[in-house]
């Protein structure tokens, strides 16, 4: 009689042995986090938490090291109050991750990096990031020994939330970087006698695709830049597009519990508010700088937004 | 060779700038040897006509310190302009407008009225207001005109140089003062007395977790005890040092006082209060809409803490003054 002999160190063992890995045993691979999650649905449709667990589950190590849902997953959270075994995913998914990290794996992902010669040391990017991704580090820089951050690329997410808060431009991120979002802003005045409006839309708050679809189809008056967090927004930018002759700027981010990094939308939400508190005490009130926050549900809500800006923006009609 | 002419003018200023020249002590007999002073209000008896009857470009280097106000700041800036080769804009408030520019969030007539009627510690009941002109017996006496909004010094004439600073520190009015002697400034539009990066390269208070502390309430310098040894930031106050060039020396933050931010932005930054602001947002410590409400009510005056030193020169005044804002 043979019987098949139990691996005690499967690869779901080692998982297991990660805190957060032991949610594994409980998973009856329903899928609900599936429907729930924005990085199958925005990013990589061919992948998504259901499949890392099952490959887990059956061993295929490779698999899951190189599953873009085990670098992507930014911890957001959607899936679990869905889940019906209450299991955190991310925490499983943080575990594979671990484990990736340790054999040797890095994130696929564009990250930010730091300009030494620039940085101060100042450690505000370490403090902005969901994930604590910056980290102050002493080391030799032109001949003396300097306090500068040091990014870990396995933790960045390239949310750019770091990048707004730089004060040397010492942090940056490949398309999000200062001098793309400034160069960004500077569009052409549109002629159509109708106000211009910028805005910014986070690349996860619209879960609708004809949201999305939407946004191409608004005339030249309304420009709209896409960003990967609202974090990324940084209120000189709002500033320097008001004075390049751009009449108002909405920033959309995710409902907060939603956000794709966790803090991104809340830390906009601080920095808008402040602006529009100093623009009223410039006698500059009026929400032409406006933060809205789109939840998952709020399918449509975008050209609400957008058309109730270009009321508030548009020449009133004169009174006789 | 003749020594070098060399003016100093007060303008909308407190004073400070005058008194971190005379910081320099012995140095400034060695200075009054090496240059020919020609105009100094505060310290030499010199006169406004003395000034007009020097040719064009007579003056060699004036330093000229505080934001444009009045008229009368106005009226001495062009002319200094006209009869210097090099024009610095010294201090924080002729660089970027200073503590007086912050009036740019009134309008001169509640200034006025605070000043002349509603202030507590006033008896005006005769509702006097300063007149730009006045009829005596001896003639018609003129005051300067009180404008609607404070300007820096590069927005009413061309400025070659900024040395920031409320006021510039001694060492770096010494060091200015050596490489204009030895004729080795850099190029007109230079900031110049001024370290590389922010004041965040030279602090030595310590970072806690890496850097990764996040603040759940901000505090203002008289409602703790600051730990002399820590991050300001991490520590709840606000401390300007990560949005401000460095270049002072950090006295105050020596001194257990966070920066306020007088030295002006670092390279690369339009807006040093919007930048800050920024900054200073992102290190909330909140995980709902209601903990970032409760952060942002411990930040009491934040218009105030961001642009301290440098409303005028901000996208901010630019955007309510609009074009009058523009530099020369």
């Amino acid at each position: 009689m043979s019987h098949t002999k139990v691996k005690t160190n499967s690869f779901a063992d080692q998982v297991r042995l990660i805190p957060g890995g032991e949610h594994l045993d409980v998973c009856f691979a329903c899928g609900t986090c599936v429907s729930k999650c924005m990085i199958q649905q925005k990013a990589e449709p061919e992948y998504n938490p259901r499949r890392l667990i099952r490959q887990v589950m059956m061993g295929r190590e490779e698999a899951a090291f190189t599953n873009p849902t085990t670098w992507m997953c930014s911890g957001c959270d959607l899936c679990f109050p869905a889940c019906p075994q209450e299991i955190h995913i991310s925490e499983v998914i943080g575990a594979v991750k671990h484990l990736a990290i340790e054999a040797g794996y890095s994130s696929p992902l564009e990250t930010v990096s730091v300009d030494e010669g620039l940085c101060a040391g100042c450690g505000i990017c370490g403090m902005a990031c969901p994930y604590e991704a910056p980290e102050l580090i002493i080391k030799e820089i032109n001949g003396s020994m300097d306090r500068v951050a040091e990014v870990d690329s396995n933790k960045c997410l390239g949310c750019g939330t770091c990048v707004s808060a730089c004060l040397t431009g010492a942090i940056s991120r490949p398309g999000v970087s200062n001098s793309e979002m400034k160069e960004r802003i500077l569009v052409a005045e549109a002629d159509n006698g109708q106000p211009n409006l910028m805005t910014f839309v986070c690349d996860w708050c619209l879960r609708a695709s004809a949201d999305v679809e939407l946004l191409e189809s608004y005339p030249e008056n309304v420009h709209v830049i896409h960003i990967p967090c609202s974090g990324r927004i940084d209120p000189e930018i709002a500033l320097l597009a008001l004075r390049s002759g751009i009449d108002g700027v909405l920033i959309c981010g995710c409902q907060p519990g939603e956000c794709h990094y966790q803090r991104g939308t809340l830390v906009s939400a601080c920095k808008i508010t402040l602006l529009n508190l100093m623009l009223g005490r410039m006698d500059m009130a009026g929400g032409r700088v406006r933060f809205v926050q789109i939840g998952t549900r709020d399918r449509g809500r975008i050209k609400k937004e957008i058309d109730g800006m270009l009321e508030l923006l548009s020449p009133q009609p004169e009174v006789h | 060779m003749a020594k070098p002419k060399v003016a100093f003018y007060w303008a909308a200023s407190c004073g400070g700038c005058e008194i971190t020249v005379t910081e320099l002590g012995m140095k400034l007999v060695e200075v009054g040897d090496l240059v020919d002073i020609v105009l100094w209000p505060c310290l030499m008896d010199f006169k406004y006509s003395d000034v007009e009857a020097m040719a064009d470009k007579e003056i060699d280097v004036c330093f000229f310190n505080g934001a444009i106000r009045t008229s009368e700041n106005e009226h001495l800036a062009k002319m200094l302009r006209a009869k210097s080769k090099t024009m610095v804009a010294f201090g924080a408030c002729s660089h970027m407008g200073g503590i007086p520019g912050l009036a740019n969030n009134y309008d001169k007539e509640s200034i006025f009225e605070r000043v002349y009627d509603t202030s507590p510690s006033l008896d005006n009941s005769a509702g006097t207001r300063p007149g730009i002109s006045t009829k005596m017996p001896e003639g018609e006496i003129v005051l300067p005109s009180f404008y609607e909004q404070v300007k820096t010094l590069d927005q009413t004439v061309e400025v070659d140089y900024y040395l920031p600073g409320c006021p510039p520190v001694a060492e770096q009015v010494g060091a200015v003062l050596g490489v204009i002697l030895e004729g080795k400034l850099p190029e007109p539009g230079a900031v110049i007395g001024v370290g590389k990066k922010t004041n965040c390269d030279e602090c030595e208070r310590t970072k806690r977790s890496n850097g990764h502390v996040r603040i759940k309430a901000f505090k203002r310098p008289h409602e703790i005890l600051a730990d002399p040894e820590v991050c300001f930031l991490e520590q709840g106050l606000i401390c300007a040092g990560p949005a401000t060039r460095a270049g002072c020396g950090l006295p105050c933050i020596q001194g257990n006082m966070p920066c306020r931010g007088c030295y002006g932005p670092p390279e690369g930054v339009e807006d040093q209060g919007a930048k800050m602001l920024g900054a200073i947002a992102a290190v909330i410590d909140a995980k709902t809409t209601e903990d970032v409400e409760r952060v942002m009510d411990t930040i009491v005056d934040p218009l105030g803490t961001y642009y301290r030193f440098n409303l005028p020169d901000s996208i901010l005044s630019e955007l309510k003054y609009g074009n009058g804002n523009g530099k020369q």
